[in-house]
């Protein structure tokens, strides 16, 4: 029988986890300067302050990073030939042509904060962390572009430095992008590898101008007791919706602005290498989300979009007139999404908002166990962009049946289903160019219906020092009743090179 | 005696310059780096042949590069390849108006032959070097010019008359228009992908 882990510890671990979270691993990833270069262009040609994406900028990144109608004259580093063009006539008795980019396609961000955080737990007992220097807090390094006319490239490394002392290197996203494979041009494109799917497409990563990612709708831990109790680091193992997933996926538009996308990819799960069972699933933390698990479980996700005024998703302005600030239009875009897994098989210790559930069967008074056999999440997304204000969000409903098992042999005690709910809104607003505003506001219903709701208010003010360079202020309270309060307040400098 | 023999070699040297002009213009291309490599020549007129030349044309390998890039010939013409490179070289063709030809491959300071018998944009490749490429463009008239990176070109001595002229270009469509020479005359074009 595996002993009983102390109860305390756990909310201990839990916190920590917790507090690692509230200090900022849940960033979004950057901005590339390789196209900046590339094209030598301004960052502000794609993105109103990096990483968030103007129409031009996912016209861009939804072409393949290809500009709309490109022509080569706009690409100023002439790229390596791998073949002439004529060599396609002769395939197969020779290599099909491709190209490689003029130079390495390389670029770096570096991130500075100076962290405050005071987080006070339901009993009361206060952590305050004063101006804790995280210089670097994260460094990410990107290679990104196009191979030839049908094929693109995306890899991240980063390497954090945490709060606690740890670090950790990941490669965030390595994908290759095979387009305009079938049909009228941007109808039908296939990306494969790790990245973070076009089903999040306007409000995750690419689309953030904060610090802070919404982790209400990434770092939800639906499995507990009786249901999920709250949002942990993805790390612990279970996420609402993957970030990032390991998969398959095609995407498109149609007519300019119809946008869809579906795929396949690893389950949400914890990463290791074995199954994750028993009090392993604790030991899990620290370990990437969704790697590799022995599994043959698949996420399946679908996204169907449609964009009034503005520019086209594919770059079209045939019939729009725009202003020349880049950033603004009038537009709509609204999306329905969904996504559906199954992660039987996969154990974990059941808990509640107090710690490990006891099994009062098992002799050594072991935990519980719980399996997610089946989980999906349907979802509204809505993005209005009215001159220099751009407010966007989502409705998310999730749905989770969990299979309590018994501590010693596993049988199955009870399934039950469990549905949580998450939304948030925000506000993004330019009050000029290099001066930036944005407020969000997230709320969370856990599926324990014994634990309250998650509130998250999130406020930024970003100054744009250079097309390439931010300073942030970014405050965030989280609250929730009868697990604590959390605030922070984060400077912080990045830069893209 | 002299006065009159001047006169009238004046005089038929006047009649024979209004007979024979040139066809000068530009070329805009667009969607490439420039206007470069754009071939402008007079198409097949109706009822006049034109002897292939005896001399050959040349065309290099150096640098791993095809020297000229574009060559326009009359049909007819045989292209000497020289190898000028320490590596070796091949020349070939996928294209089915020069029979798809394969001159094999040899060293430094040797050179292979082929004739282009027919009307034919033949693009060049060497299976040693994938991104190499060149092209001859076998012309139906001896009139041709090859335009310069700003898209001018002149094509010198053709005879008075109404003409169809085309264009060609390696990268992008091909497109015609008559044009009449009366002395210069001034012809421009525009192409894209």
């Amino acid at each position: 029988m595996t002993p009983v882990p102390n109860p305390r510890r756990w909310t201990i671990l839990r916190n920590l986890v917790l507090l690692a979270l509230f200090l900022g691993l849940a960033a979004p990833a950057s901005a590339f300067p390789i196209f900046a270069r590339k094209y030598q262009t301004s960052c502000v040609t794609c993105h109103t302050v990096y990483p968030k994406l103007n129409a031009f900028g996912e016209a861009f990144r939804l072409n393949g990073y290809r500009m709309p109608k490109e022509t080569e004259e706009q690409i100023k580093q002439k790229p390596v030939s791998l073949g002439s063009e004529a060599y396609k006539k002769v395939w197969p008795d020779a290599v099909w042509p491709n190209e490689l980019p003029g130079n390495a396609p390389l670029a770096m961000n570096v991130k500075m904060a100076s962290i405050y955080n005071s987080f006070t737990d339901a009993s009361g007992a206060k952590t305050v962390v004063h101006n804790d220097f995280q210089f670097p807090q994260e460094v990410n390094l990107f290679a990104a572009g196009t191979l030839g006319e049908n094929m693109s490239f995306m890899a991240e490394l980063t390497h954090a430095e945490n709060s606690d002392g740890s670090s950790g290197t990941e490669i965030e996203h390595a994908r290759l992008g095979f387009e305009n494979l079938l049909g009228p041009e941007h109808a039908f494109n296939i990306r494969l590898g790790k990245f973070a799917p076009n089903l999040y497409a306007g409000f995750q990563e690419m689309w953030l101008m904060t610090d802070n990612g919404v982790d209400t709708m990434f770092n939800y831990n639906p499995v507990g007791y009786k249901g999920g109790v709250g949002i942990l680091d993805d790390a612990a193992g279970v996420v609402s919706m993957p970030a990032r997933v390991r998969g398959i996926e095609a995407y498109g538009v149609l007519n300019h602005r119809f946008f869809y996308t579906f795929g396949v990819s690893t389950k949400i799960a914890p990463g290791a290498n074995d199954p994750v069972s028993g009090t392993n699933a604790l030991n899990s933390t620290g370990s990437p989300n969704g790697n590799f698990n022995n599994s043959t479980h698949k996420d399946f996700y679908v996204r169907f979009d449609y964009k009034f005024g503005g520019m086209g998703l594919d770059g079209d302005t045939e019939g729009v007139t725009l202003p020349p600030e880049n950033w603004r239009e009038k537009s709509f875009r609204v999306g329905i999404l969904a996504l559906k897994g199954n992660a039987t098989g996969v154990d974990f210790l059941a808990a509640n908002v107090n710690g490990l559930v006891p099994d009062p069967n098992d002799e050594g008074g072991n935990p519980y166990h719980l399996q997610d056999t089946s989980y999906t999440r349907t979802g509204l997304f809505a993005s209005w962009t009215f001159s220099d204000l751009n407010v966007f969000g989502v409705y998310l409903n999730g749905k989770d049946t969990l299979e309590l098992r018994t501590a010693d042999n596993l049988t199955v005690v009870s399934t039950d289903d469990r549905t949580y709910k998450a939304y948030f809104v925000q506000a993004d607003y330019v009050i000029a160019p290099p001066f930036h505003v944005s407020a969000r506001y997230e709320r969370l219903t856990p599926g324990d219906t014994s634990v309250q709701p998650l509130k998250v208010a999130n406020f930024n003010f970003t100054y744009l020092a250079a097309a390439n360079l931010k300073f942030m202020v970014e405050y965030q309270k989280t609250d929730q009743s009868g697990v604590g309060t959390n605030k922070a307040l984060n400077t912080i400098l990045r830069a893209a090179f | 005696m002299s006065n009159s023999i001047l006169l009238t070699t004046l005089s038929l040297g006047a009649a024979l310059c209004a007979q024979a002009g040139d066809i000068h213009g530009k070329v805009t291309c667009k969607g490439v780096r420039d206007s470069a490599n754009a071939v402008v020549y007079v198409a097949a007129i109706p009822g006049k042949t034109f002897a292939a030349p005896a001399a050959h044309a040349k065309m290099d390998q150096k640098n791993l590069v095809f020297i000229p890039h574009v060559m326009p010939v009359l049909v007819g013409t045989t292209v000497d390849y020289l190898n000028s490179d320490a590596v070796l070289h091949n020349v070939f063709s996928p294209d089915a108006c020069c029979d798809k030809f394969n001159l094999g491959t040899w060293p430094q300071g040797q050179s292979k032959s082929f004739t282009f018998k027919k009307e034919c944009a033949a693009t060049l490749l060497c299976k040693v070097h994938p991104e190499m490429e060149g092209f001859v463009v076998a012309c139906p008239t001896p009139y041709y010019a090859v335009t310069k990176a700003d898209g001018s070109f002149t094509i010198a001595n053709v005879p008075d008359g109404a003409y169809t002229v085309k264009v060609w270009h390696p990268k992008l469509k091909a497109a015609s228009k008559p044009v009449t020479v009366a002395g210069g005359t001034q012809a421009a074009f525009e192409i894209a992908k």
